[in-house]
């Protein structure tokens, strides 16, 4: 009785302990061109295993107890999500998408676990692949280019260096018409006074506001 | 996933001072990936394609790791550790003659490996020890399988895997006493070799096994009574036609062979030269192969090699011929094309080529000055040439020098330093400098005026005989200046160092006893290698300090063992040097500060220093002693009489079951820029800044349960503790310690105590700061005091101050191991914590402010707050992105330790990881503030200056037209 005892435990713990789990990758990226340190772990308390990329793309844990574990994939070139693989004393596996941060409770979408024989398969799934580098901010003509006080600027200065170009090729009463328009308009006349008073320090008689006197005396006088 | 977004944004802010731009690569950093120093017996070439004709090199190497070399470049091709850690001589390897793996095994451990790409085929663990593995080229089906034999508590297995799946065929046990030692094969038997009897006399015992069930056929013994040692059990063929078994007497005068088959019974006896030093055996491992072998025997002074033939009829073993005694160690190697077998001779200045036939020499390769390396085994491979009699011979060299070395036609074709790896400790030296100027000067101001004048004029009219040279680099210096872009770190040849502080040398121990000594001005060149501590097979060299004198150039190193050398930094030259013994053992050491500079104190086992010499004159300091593995020490050095007592001051006793996983010290530079931190609205929070304080991490396995302790080394006072359920003692736990805080990664699985009932489980990072008081603007009980001392507490006769806590915790995808903190010169840049992520084989570098404890939760942070602390929201998991792995996409395999020190320039620190792999970097927490990056383009700001002045120049004369215009026009 003892001894059937012990043949039972012991053939219970061999069917526990031969619980083979099988991770499969995603079709993207190509698992082809994965390196070979690709591995993943299933890390728990007091627990770590890990499983180096097979040649047929699986990550092959052999010997799996029961417990919750994390499962990650660990990639040079691209990131996996990480799962929740819970591993029940009765060799049944559950998984589910966990995130990191929130409590282990919070579990995602459950994923399919395939059973075949002692062995469970399931698939991870890609999170993009990894950057390493950053862009150096390039110099170009464009970028400045496109800035828009630079654009006014352009804009202005075709208006300045063209016009005169427009109204010397213009048809001469449409000439006429244009300047009798200019005056007319309130514009001009700001413009006009401005244009008179020319440039203000144009004017300005330097020597004799230093000699103290007035420009109105210097006309009296 | 919205969480994980935001600190995904977060550390990609934070990566815009961290990463590494594209153009850097190879210029800011450097890497030596290695595989470790081959060992002879599980190194060869193979064929990863069977109709493919290009071979690669496979290694086990002596720190565990399974590497392909291309022999064509000698780049990695691939690589794996087969053995956890950075573990020691010893695992299996072996490939099946023109199959696509190569099958390993380690401790436990039976492994397919696919020989082109690296990938797993299978693996498989068994009890036990694996003590043998071996091809079976010969099945009954088509495949080959893989023989694994093992020890398991005096029970000899055998196990028979499946080539393809890697499952159990058959197994074979025998309860005996007997050792297990190897397994050999041969056409029609499986063959188990034991040493049988007691330990003062055993005697080796053959069993043979049926191939395809195996079942016990027979078993004999072999080799008289008591005249066998294991170590002396030096070649057991395999997959030969007639496989040999070969041991030596233990005082190496006679060699023994017994042909392994059912024909022959008796031994052959050959008597070795008298002053025989080593003996190998080299025979082909191939089933077509003819049964000839080869005794290479290595005299104190030279070599010689003896070929004999095996008779496959009647077993007997006869001598075939003989090749000279040369000076020198010589190495040997065996390749078979066919049933043709060819020894390749590495010897001091040659390399030839015989075949197992007869004595002719079919091929000489006369070495090349650089080729002549003192080999001290090799594999070659022999391909005889198309048509003619010409062959093309390569030769994989392992030097005195651990040096990997191809050589092909005598020519050197690379060299890969794997010396370097299995590092126990490195260190930062400055590059000393022949004319140091400071140096000059302050001679000069100790002398008389007129004396100084004098040398002043002189050094001065020396000078002068640069300058025709200084004048001519001009030109070149200003094209460069221009064109160049970044700063160009000057490109002279040698040691030298630059004015950003970024050559610096960086100083590798070995567990091997080599020290090397790396420049990081020439990408991490070897700049010397010296064999300071050779040691024995299965000893390892440990340091327990090292310890850089600037001034004068040198380096102090300590080993375990009692080990004690003084190194000079330029060219290795063993200044002073005390070989260690068994029975000094060296447990700790510590830096002390005299007024000659810095020195090493060894420690022994009972705390008390190792040599006399050393306490001279009283140590005006408490050093921190670590005993056993659950008790910390304040102890002093203090002169009582005339005599140099030891006294305790304080002692950690920590709680039952608990042990310390990691004890974390001060950065020996660690300048603090600021002494408070300004909050968001103007006030400031003072930092708690202790220098005498000490991290102590303390796991209890059993209870899952760890405590950081912050001590005052001065008091032993305990400043703060910590407490976290759940934390696994089996994974790593490392802590680090700088300025006002200090943090610990862990594995965690705990309930949250928030009555939420939520669970927690990943690797954890934890972050404490440390402030004098909980009010901003308030220094607590220290009030203005400039100084305190631990020892007579301020204001409160009962307490001494103790510091305000501010501690946060995240989650992190990767376990962090190696803690280290950056270390800039005035402590002016923000620091960066650096880790090594051992699942990634990467460096990471993560800002002080993404793991900044006053990060609120819950909330955004003010505006005030962003701008004067730079906080961000609380987020529970970081996001490990690539842009902040200061290694990038290089794979930095088993480091040990991270060493950082300053350079001149403010921004940077240097960095130099070490283990298996070296890598050196610069890093810039706070981004390239004081220097010109790559991005800085001086052409566009010469263009952009001209274009401006062409400008200026064009349109002055128009404007000044248009002016003088206008005022006649107003005339008019």
């Amino acid at each position: 009785m003892n001894l059937f005892l012990l043949l039972l435990t012991a053939t219970l713990a061999a069917a526990q302990t031969h619980l083979t789990l099988s991770i499969s990758l995603p079709p993207k990226p190509n698992p082809f061109l994965l390196p070979s340190s690709t591995h993943a772990t299933l890390s728990s308390l007091h627990k770590r295993l890990s499983a180096p990329l097979s040649a047929v793309n699986t990550f092959d844990f052999h010997n799996v107890s029961a417990d919750s574990y994390l499962l990650d994939v660990h990639c040079p070139t691209d990131n996996f999500l990480p799962l929740r693989v819970d591993v029940g004393a009765g060799g049944e596996v559950k998984a589910w998408e966990t995130y990191r941060g929130n409590e282990w409770g919070n579990k995602g979408e459950e994923v399919p676990v395939r059973s075949e024989g002692a062995t469970r398969s399931l698939a991870v799934k890609a999170a993009g692949p990894k950057i390493f580098f950053m862009e150096r901010a390039k110099f170009s003509v464009l970028s400045i280019l496109k800035n828009p006080m630079i654009l006014m600027g352009l804009v202005t200065m075709g208006i300045v260096f063209g016009m005169p170009y427009l109204m010397e090729n213009m048809d001469p009463e449409l000439r006429a018409e244009f300047e009798e328009r200019q005056k007319e308009s309130p514009m001009n006349a700001i413009m006009a006074n401005a244009q008179g008073g020319q440039n203000p320090l144009g004017n300005f008689d330097m020597a004799a506001y230093l000699a103290g006197s007035g420009k109105k005396e210097g006309v009296k006088r | 996933m919205r969480r994980s977004l935001q600190s995904a944004l977060l550390l990609g802010l934070s990566s815009l001072v961290a990463a590494v731009y594209k153009d850097e690569v190879g210029h800011i950093d450097f890497h030596h990936a290695l595989v470790g120093v081959p060992q002879i017996e599980t190194t060869f070439f193979h064929r990863p394609k069977k109709d493919e004709k290009a071979s690669l090199l496979y290694t086990l190497s002596d720190v565990g790791v399974l590497g392909a070399v291309n022999p064509n470049t000698g780049a990695l091709v691939w690589r794996q550790q087969v053995a956890p850690g950075v573990a020691g001589r010893g695992g299996h390897l072996r490939a099946p003659e023109g199959e696509n793996w190569v099958a390993a095994a380690y401790g436990q451990q039976v492994q397919a490996w696919a020989a082109l790409s690296g990938r797993s085929v299978w693996q498989t663990e068994f009890d036990g020890r694996v003590k043998d593995l071996e091809i079976m080229e010969l099945t009954e089906s088509a495949r080959k399988d893989v023989l694994a034999l093992f020890e398991e508590d005096g029970v000899t297995v055998l196990r028979r895997l499946h080539g393809a799946l890697g499952t159990v065929v058959w197994e074979f046990r025998e309860v005996s006493r007997d050792i297990p030692l190897q397994v050999s094969t041969s056409v029609s038997n499986v063959y188990i070799i034991s040493l049988h009897g007691s330990p003062s006399s055993y005697s080796l015992k053959v069993t043979t096994l049926e191939p395809a069930t195996g079942g016990r056929v027979d078993h004999w013994i072999v080799g008289t009574k008591g005249g066998v040692q294991p170590e002396d059990v030096m070649f057991v063929g395999a997959n030969s036609a007639a496989p040999i078994l070969a041991w030596t007497s233990s005082d190496l005068s006679t060699l023994n062979v017994h042909v392994l088959g059912p024909k022959s019974k008796q031994d052959f006896v050959y008597a070795l030269p008298a002053d025989t030093v080593s003996v190998d055996i080299h025979a082909p491992h191939l089933t077509q192969s003819q049964p000839h072998f080869l005794v290479h025997t290595r005299t104190a002074t030279g070599n010689k090699a003896e070929v004999f033939h095996t008779n496959l009829k009647t077993g007997q073993i006869t001598k075939a011929y003989e090749l000279p005694l040369l000076p020198g160690l010589g190495a040997i190697s065996t390749s078979s094309e066919g049933a043709n077998v060819y020894f390749t001779r590495v010897t001091e200045d040659e390399v030839l080529v015989v075949s197992s036939e007869s004595h002719s020499i079919l091929a000489r390769d006369s070495l090349s000055p650089e080729a002549r390396v003192e080999a001290v085994h090799a594999v070659s491979e022999v391909i005889k040439k198309a048509g003619g009699k010409e062959f093309a011979i390569r030769s994989a060299t392992v030097t005195t020098s651990q040096d990997w070395v191809l050589i092909r036609n005598g020519k050197v074709d690379w060299t890969r330093p794997e010396g370097l790896s299995g590092a126990v400790a490195a260190a930062w030296a400055e590059i000393p400098e022949a004319e140091d100027l400071a140096k000059v000067l302050a001679e000069e101001a100790h002398t008389n005026p007129w004396n100084a004048y004098v040398h002043r004029v002189t050094r001065h009219i020396h000078d002068l005989q640069y300058l025709p040279d200084y004048l001519a680099t001009i030109p070149t210096r200003v094209i460069e200046s221009i064109t160049g872009g970044a700063v160009v770190v000057s490109k002279s040849e040698g040691l030298h160092r630059d004015s950003f502080g970024f050559n610096k040398i960086a100083i590798i121990a070995t567990r091997r006893g080599r020290f090397y000594a790396l420049d990081t001005g020439s990408h991490g060149e070897i700049v010397w290698a010296a064999d300071v501590f050779p040691q024995a097979p299965g000893a390892a060299f440990d340091v327990k300090g090292l310890l850089v004198n600037d001034a004068e150039g040198t380096v102090t190193v300590r080993g375990s063992k009692g080990e004690y050398a003084v190194i000079s930094v330029t060219d290795g030259r063993v200044l002073e040097t005390q070989p260690g013994d068994e029975s000094t053992a060296v447990s700790a050491t510590a830096i002390v500060e005299r007024e000659g500079g810095k020195s090493l104190l060894a420690l022994g086992q009972d705390g008390r220093p190792v040599d006399g010499v050393s306490t001279e004159r009283p140590i005006d300091q408490t050093i921190v002693v670590q005993e056993e593995d659950d008790i910390i020490k304040g102890v002093k050095f203090v002169s009582e009489g005339g005599e140099i007592v030891k006294k305790e001051v304080w002692q950690l006793q920590l709680l039952p079951g608990q042990k310390i996983a990691n004890l974390a010290q001060r950065p020996a530079h660690d300048p603090i820029a600021s002494i408070g931190r300004v909050l968001g609205d103007r006030s400031v929070n003072y930092k708690y800044l202790n220098p005498n304080t000490v991290v102590i991490a303390a796991i209890d396995s059993a209870a899952s349960s760890l405590s950081v302790y912050l001590l005052d080394t001065v008091t032993g006072q305990m400043l703060t503790s910590q407490n976290y359920d759940g934390v696994d003692g089996d994974k790593d736990i490392s802590c680090t310690l700088s300025e006002n805080w200090y943090a610990c990664a862990f594995f965690g699985q705990y309930t949250l105590n928030d009555g939420s009932d939520r669970d927690i489980k990943g690797y954890q990072i934890v972050v404490t700061d440390l402030y004098e008081s909980p009010s901003p603007n308030d220094r607590g009980p220290l009030g203005d005091a400039e100084t305190f001392s631990p020892l007579d507490p301020v204001d409160t006769p009962t307490g001494v101050p103790l510091p305000w806590v501010v501690s946060q915790s995240w989650i992190v995808s990767e376990p962090l191991t190696n803690l280290t903190v950056t270390q800039t010169r005035q402590g002016i840049t923000s620091r960066q914590l650096l880790a090594y992520l051992p699942e990634s084989h990467a460096i990471l570098g993560i800002t002080r402010h993404g793991i900044d404890p006053r990060r609120p939760v819950g909330r955004d942070p003010s505006a005030a707050e962003i701008e004067a602390e730079g906080l961000v929201r609380y987020t529970p998991a970081i996001f490990i992105d690539g842009r902040n792995l200061l290694t990038h996409e290089r794979d930095i395999v088993g480091v040990r330790g991270i060493v950082t020190t300053p350079a001149i320039v403010e921004s940077t620190s240097l960095l130099l990881a070490y283990g298996i792999d070296v890598f050196g970097s610069q890093i810039a927490p706070s981004g390239t503030f004081d220097i010109l990056d790559k991005g800085f383009n001086k052409v566009t700001l010469l263009g952009t200056v001209l274009a401006l002045t062409w400008g200026v120049v064009l349109l002055a004369p128009m404007v000044r037209r248009k002016q003088i215009n206008r005022k006649w026009e107003a005339f008019m």
